[in-house]
């Protein structure tokens, strides 16, 4: 079927945004700035400096492409609106949904972008400067979450009220899991060491290993959305009917 | 075998809807990974752990255990008479429940107070770090098992409403509070 | 009417009810005069029996029992699952430190 005049083409190039924004987030997180995992809170001014110079290229090059492609979270928070005004609940939920997401991004990700290439801009600051900008860049990351959280429960709340079952209600609780570990993250703001903090086994990996289920869970359950879509009010069917997938 | 014979010929259907059992054993497996980190953490500083653990008072806990545990029975004696049309001796049930929950609420609330009044605070040291997350985050589920004992009184009050399935999905819920429980006060309270 | 089946539910609690004073016991027995000590068998008893407790509340209190025969293996998996992760992870705790 040709993409001119596919229906869905739009919820198939959000879908892909999607994708494409997780793997370049992971790719600039976790393999060109190093900022994920998360270095220790424990550090030293000196190890903290040593951190940055260590990461300079990496850190200006990985946060560069971040600013230039952070706008495909957009199309990633319009899909999961659309998925909640897809569903027999009020409009209003789609809509807190989309201000709260998209509110979310800025201490969610970009500050610690901001913050961090500012470090890493001039090696020969003040080291105790440098620690400043590092504390600030990653506690504004791990401790905002209180948006993530109302934003998971707008979902869920939705999800478990929709007759339309545009979204399986397991998903629905998933979402609950992911709210919590919204919770669980914010003793990151009282330790500086152990399981808490905000590189601990608990705060970070244990939590992370519980959003990585639930993005890969929302990310599979948004196709089989789109495969399904009728465009209709109603229920969406329940199995994909051959042809209208694409 | 006798159990069956009062129930009677009942198909063998899940307990409530099969998507909250996903989330009772997925939330299992994340509090058994936090258990896990605590029992392995604890040996690496057992004296530190055990002269702590000498300041809980092991009656609030066992106290603890008790009331969620009857609050479960009631928990239970509420989804079967729904089932068998009795509800409002379900709705009773579920007020019961509630009550148990509030007073281990209180009691919790106030097993944190004198341990903090004691000096021992949530940053004090890795054992109270770990006893006050732990009940913490326990604490918030069962403030979320009150929102399922609410849904659950909801529909059994309105006629119209009463949908059996999610009288037992909110009932599924608040038992995992009270498992919960049940794990985290064996491994804060008793093991050494 | 038949009131046997009501009376179970109050009888899995009592049993639940005295294996948690038990509790009380086991810890009165392996500490002396109020220090406590460190054992491995204390906590190993103290871990089985919460797992004996999880399975009573998973089959008698969530109604296991009289669910689909999935269900029943998969909440007995479960309780094994917690089990080898809590006694494995004390005991390589105990082993490294």
């Amino acid at each position: 079927m040709s993409w001119r005049n596919n229906s869905k083409r739009e919820l198939w190039l959000a879908w892909y945004s999607m994708i494409a924004f997780y793997n370049i987030f992971v790719i600039v997180f976790f393999v060109l700035t190093h900022a994920q995992p998360p270095p220790y809170p424990y550090w030293s001014d000196a190890q903290v400096v040593f951190w940055f110079s260590h990461n300079r290229g990496g850190l200006l090059t990985g946060f560069a492409i971040m600013f230039a492609l952070a706008g495909l979270t957009l199309p990633a928070n319009a899909l999961i609106a659309y998925s909640i005004r897809r569903m027999s609940v009020s409009r209003a939920f789609a809509y807190s949904y989309l201000v709260i997401y998209s509110l979310a991004a800025l201490p969610g990700m970009l500050l610690l972008c901001v913050v961090l290439s500012v470090g890493a801009m001039r090696p020969d600051r003040d080291p105790v400067l440098i620690h400043w900008l590092y504390d600030f860049a990653f506690l504004s990351y791990v401790g905002t979450m209180g948006i993530f959280l109302i934003g998971s429960l707008v979902w869920m709340l939705a999800i478990l009220l929709d007759k339309n079952r545009v979204l399986p209600k397991w998903f629905g609780y998933l979402n609950l899991c992911n709210a919590l570990t919204e919770v669980v993250v914010s003793p990151a703001w009282i330790f500086h060491r152990g399981v808490l903090d905000w590189n601990g086994l608990i705060s970070w990996w244990l939590n992370m290993v519980v959003f990585g289920i639930y993005t890969s869970a929302f990310i599979m359950l948004l196709r089989n959305m789109i495969q399904r879509e009728d465009f209709g009010d109603g229920p969406l069917p329940t199995h994909q009917l051959a042809g209208t997938a694409r | 075998m006798t159990d069956n014979a009062g129930e009677g010929k009942r198909d063998r259907a899940i307990p409530g809807q099969p998507d909250m059992w996903v989330l009772v054993l997925f939330e299992a497996l994340v509090f058994t990974a936090y258990f896990a980190v605590y029992l392995y953490h604890r040996s690496a500083d057992s004296e530190l752990f055990l002269r702590s653990q000498a300041q809980l008072r092991p009656l609030f806990g066992t106290l603890d255990t008790l009331l969620l545990l009857t609050s479960s029975l009631f928990m239970l004696r509420c989804a079967q008479t729904a089932r068998a049309g009795a509800h409002r001796t379900a709705m009773t049930s579920a007020y019961i429940t509630a009550f148990l929950g509030v007073a281990f609420l209180i009691s919790k609330i106030t097993e944190w107070i004198m341990l903090v009044r004691g000096g021992h605070g949530f940053s004090s040291n890795d054992f109270f770090m770990y006893y006050f997350f732990l009940t913490g985050i326990h604490l918030l589920h069962l403030l979320i098992g009150f929102i399922a004992i609410g849904v659950i009184v909801y529909q059994l009050r309105g006629p119209a409403r009463r949908s059996q399935e999610l009288v037992e999905t909110c009932a599924v819920y608040w038992h995992t509070v009270d498992l919960l429980w049940v794990l985290i006060f064996s491994l804060l309270y008793v093991v050494r | 009417m038949n009131t046997q089946p009501n009376r179970r539910p109050l009888i899995i609690l009592l049993i639940l009810s005295a294996i948690t004073l038990g509790y009380l016991a086991l810890d009165r027995s392996a500490d002396s005069q109020g220090t406590f000590r460190a054992s491995s068998v204390v906590t190993t008893i103290a871990i089985l029996l919460a797992l004996v407790k999880v399975r009573f509340i998973f089959r008698e209190f969530m109604q296991v029992r009289n669910a689909p025969a999935l269900l029943c293996r998969l909440t007995d998996l479960w309780v094994l699952i917690i089990g080898a992760a809590l006694l494995g992870s004390y005991f390589s705790g105990l082993a490294v430190h």
